[in-house]
């Protein structure tokens, strides 16, 4: 008879780390689903075809991809993503999309957890309290700075949320000059400057190398270790306590149930596109917000006819992005002094700046007080490709080669430092953001696609061009030129959560408190699935927290059973 | 538009719209062409001395495109010094694009010869450089011409700025020319990203 395993975990990535480690060190036995192959540090370069101009770390869209329903000349259009390029996946390998993060950590703030009762209703809008709160939570959010290696530095500001140890326990990563600048601005503008914490190690510790400063972090894998991914931070550990086995290459496709309705095994398809089952005693789902709700939707059984935990229709709706903007300005080289030329053009270290005096507004504009968000400053990503491209079309949209293009790429890429910023607010959950199986396209393994729906609130550009407005000022108060900007309810394809809120009502939530899926009690969800919102900020730091504490709640049962 | 830009332009490969799309989101093309049928062989295997395939069609005159659309001048290496016609061959030889791709990338050779024999009755690489630039400029104006000028400028540039393992961009002279700082560790050989 085949093993049965304590836990068995679908996704690897911030969702699934925290539970493997958590359990294999307290000595269960785990076993770890992930549908993409297994990367080390060995394997990651800064590649830019292989970070960012090639399917190697996501599917090729011909093989799996998603099908986009945007609002059209008709109503709701559907555009598979094979079509259109819009790419929605993450980073499909062990330790999931965390490989590929900036690493801009925040947590939430108190109030996030009860945005209903504190702000009333929205309407068109699903805004919904979560069934715990921040003290529940900062434990978590303590524990993920040690374990994942979250480094920076605590000052006093307006807004900071409650912590229980005074400080980070690594310093902050080396800071670019340009840091100092933005200090400067926002002191003049009495604007708080905030030290963004990162997910990165400075120095060498638990088997990792800190940072080596290339200057090429987000979207790259890290091949250093000190970026804190749930494969270098967690998973590694996970398996050296010889109680973790990761089984790369297994595409999760069907969760089977029984009579009762509880999870019985896991049934994928290995590397030769052969069907295997797994059992368990325990399941854990957290392959990624869109592909969970995909994934229960997919999984029928005799107590689930319509998907698992979907008796009220639930699964997959409230899907959230991060709402916002991005936006820039630039310094060019030739019209600053040598010296400070010099020291914009430096290479490596980290802005590490972020504001966030307006994560609640107090605005005659906006209404009565609403919630903010945060801003991030961020350098222009050094990727060369994408920009070089773009100077092949003129303003007219003619092809430009010859002499005519070298200039153009010359200039682009040479001239000017570019400071950015990203806006990051609430999208307002709502009935026009959600998953649902796709009725035509499917997958190489033919099982349907994701079908996603991407509406989103009004009220949320309201708020992001009030915040892009104050990032603008700073840029303003740097002597930045071509300030520019966009604010946009088109949702980034990498900042996704919800679909599987938890909550205590069963006809309004899919998990409960414990993200136990309410009506199948040995299946868990732990990834950003959970979030009824998704608050002002990445989201990765709350779903390593909340993977923690949900991986206590599963060890304390496993517990109580033995 | 003639009768023959036509026909090429009913012929786009669905991955090189999508690419054009990723490359540029301001532009929206219709991705509805059906494929291509496929050439009935692609030139030379590793083994084949370089100086062989370089003479043989399509390559001669996708040397003679890539070079006349990124030519060398004073300060910018041309297409020869970044080696782009060694770095498209690789593209498609080793990376894994769309078969679709492929073809359309070398039956537009074709499609770009018999344009230029319409216009000057010889074939592209035997005109003089005015000569080309209007070929080409003609070329351009279909969509599928377009594309095929637009998929050729996507992989010089690849061969100007990528790590030299994939071919292009001998010691980093691309880099060197805009003064670029590349990242680090660079992709040795073994671990470029079709041998992961």
């Amino acid at each position: 008879m085949s093993k049965v395993y304590d836990v068995c975990i679908v996704g690897s990535g911030a969702g699934g780390g925290p539970v493997a480690l958590t359990l294999a060190e307290a000595g269960y036995s785990v076993l770890v689903l992930e549908k993409g192959p297994w990367f080390r540090e060995e394997d990651f370069y800064k590649d830019e075809l292989a970070c960012c101009r090639r399917s190697v770390y996501t599917p090729k869209l011909q093989d799996e991809q998603h099908v986009i329903e945007d609002t059209g000349r008709d109503g709701w259009e559907a555009t598979p993503t094979a079509e259109s390029g819009w790419d929605f996946w993450n980073g499909n390998c062990v330790g999931g999309a965390s490989n590929f993060m900036s690493g801009f950590f925040y947590r939430l703030k108190p109030e996030d957890f009860h945005l209903h009762a504190s702000f009333g209703e929205i309407e068109g809008a699903n805004v919904a309290d979560w069934p715990i709160r921040y003290a529940d939570l900062e434990p978590y959010y303590t524990k993920a700075e040690t374990e994942v290696g979250i480094s920076g530095r605590v000052v006093g500001h307006p807004l900071a949320e409650p912590r229980s140890t005074p400080d980070f326990p690594y310093p902050p990563t080396r800071e670019h000059p340009i840091a100092e600048r933005i200090d400067q601005a926002c002191a003049d503008l009495k604007f708080h400057s905030l030290p963004t914490p990162r997910a990165i190690l400075p120095h060498t510790d638990k088997g990792r190398r800190g940072c080596e400063y290339s200057g090429y972090c987000g979207s790259y894998g890290c091949s250093s270790g000190a970026k804190g991914s749930s494969r270098a931070a967690l998973l590694n550990r996970a398996v050296a306590s010889g109680r973790c086995e990761i089984r790369p290459h297994a595409k999760v496709y069907h969760l089977g149930s029984d009579q009762d309705g509880r999870v019985t095994a896991a049934h994928y398809f290995d590397q030769d596109d052969n069907r295997q089952t797994v059992s368990a005693k325990l399941f854990v789902v957290a392959c990624h917000a869109i592909e969970t709700s995909r994934l229960l939707l997919l999984s029928k059984g005799p107590r689930h006819p319509d998907g698992l935990g979907n008796q009220h229709g639930q699964v997959g709706k409230n899907l959230v992005f991060s709402a916002g903007s991005t936006g820039s300005g630039d310094f060019v080289y030739s019209k600053l002094d040598k010296k400070e030329a010099a020291l914009m053009k430096t290479r490596g270290p980290f802005v590490n700046r972020g504001l966030q005096d307006w994560y609640f507004i107090e605005n005659s504009r906006l209404g009565p007080r609403v919630k903010g968000g945060t801003i991030d400053f961020l350098l222009r990503h050094p990727n060369v490709l994408s920009r070089a491209n773009a100077q092949k079309w003129d303003a007219d949209d003619k092809l430009v080669w010859g002499k005519a293009l070298q200039d153009n790429i010359k200039s682009a890429l040479g001239s000017v430092q570019t400071l950015r910023f990203e806006v990051f607010c609430d999208w307002l959950p709502n009935d026009d953001c959600f998953v649902s199986l796709d009725p035509k396209v499917k997958d190489k393994w033919g099982t349907p696609v994701a079908r996603v729906r991407i509406g989103y609130h009004e009220h949320d550009l309201k708020v992001a061009e009030f915040l892009t407005g104050k990032a603008e000022q700073v840029l303003q108060q740097m002597g930045a030129e071509n300030i520019r900007s966009s604010v946009s309810g088109s949702p980034p394809a990498n900042l996704v959560a919800g679909g599987c809120r938890f909550g205590h009502d069963p006809k309004t939530s899919v998990l409960n408190a414990d993200c136990q899926v309410h009506s199948a009690d040995n299946l868990y969800v732990t990834d950003g699935s959970f979030m009824p919102t998704g608050g002002s900020v990445p989201f990765t730091w709350t779903i390593y927290a909340n993977a923690f504490r949900v991986a206590d709640k599963i060890m304390q049962r496993l517990s109580e059973r033995a | 538009m003639s009768n023959r830009l036509d026909e090429w332009d009913r012929q786009v490969p669905a991955a090189v719209l999508a690419r054009q799309q990723q490359l540029n989101s301001r532009r929206r093309f219709l991705a509805a062409c059906a494929a291509l049928p496929l050439l009935a062989a692609v030139p030379a295997g590793a083994a084949e001395k370089q100086s062989a395939w370089q003479a043989r069609e399509p390559w001669r005159t996708l040397a003679a495109v890539q070079e006349h659309l990124f030519p060398a001048t004073g300060e910018a290496p041309g297409a020869s010094q970044i080696h782009a016609l060694q770095y498209l061959k690789n593209v498609i030889d080793l990376h894994g694009i769309e078969e679709s791709e492929k073809a359309f990338i070398q039956n537009g050779v074709q499609w770009l010869n018999g344009i230029a024999r319409d216009l000057y009755s010889a074939g592209f690489i035997e005109l003089a450089t005015a000569e080309k630039e209007k070929t080409l400029r003609k070329v351009a104006l279909s969509r599928a011409g377009e594309n095929w000028i637009a998929t050729l400028l996507a992989y010089i540039i690849e061969a100007l700025l990528t790590s030299p393992a994939y071919g292009g961009n001998p010691n980093g002279v691309g880099w060197k020319w805009l003064g670029h700082q590349p990242g680090f560790p660079q992709p040795p050989a073994n671990k470029v990203y079709y041998r992961l």
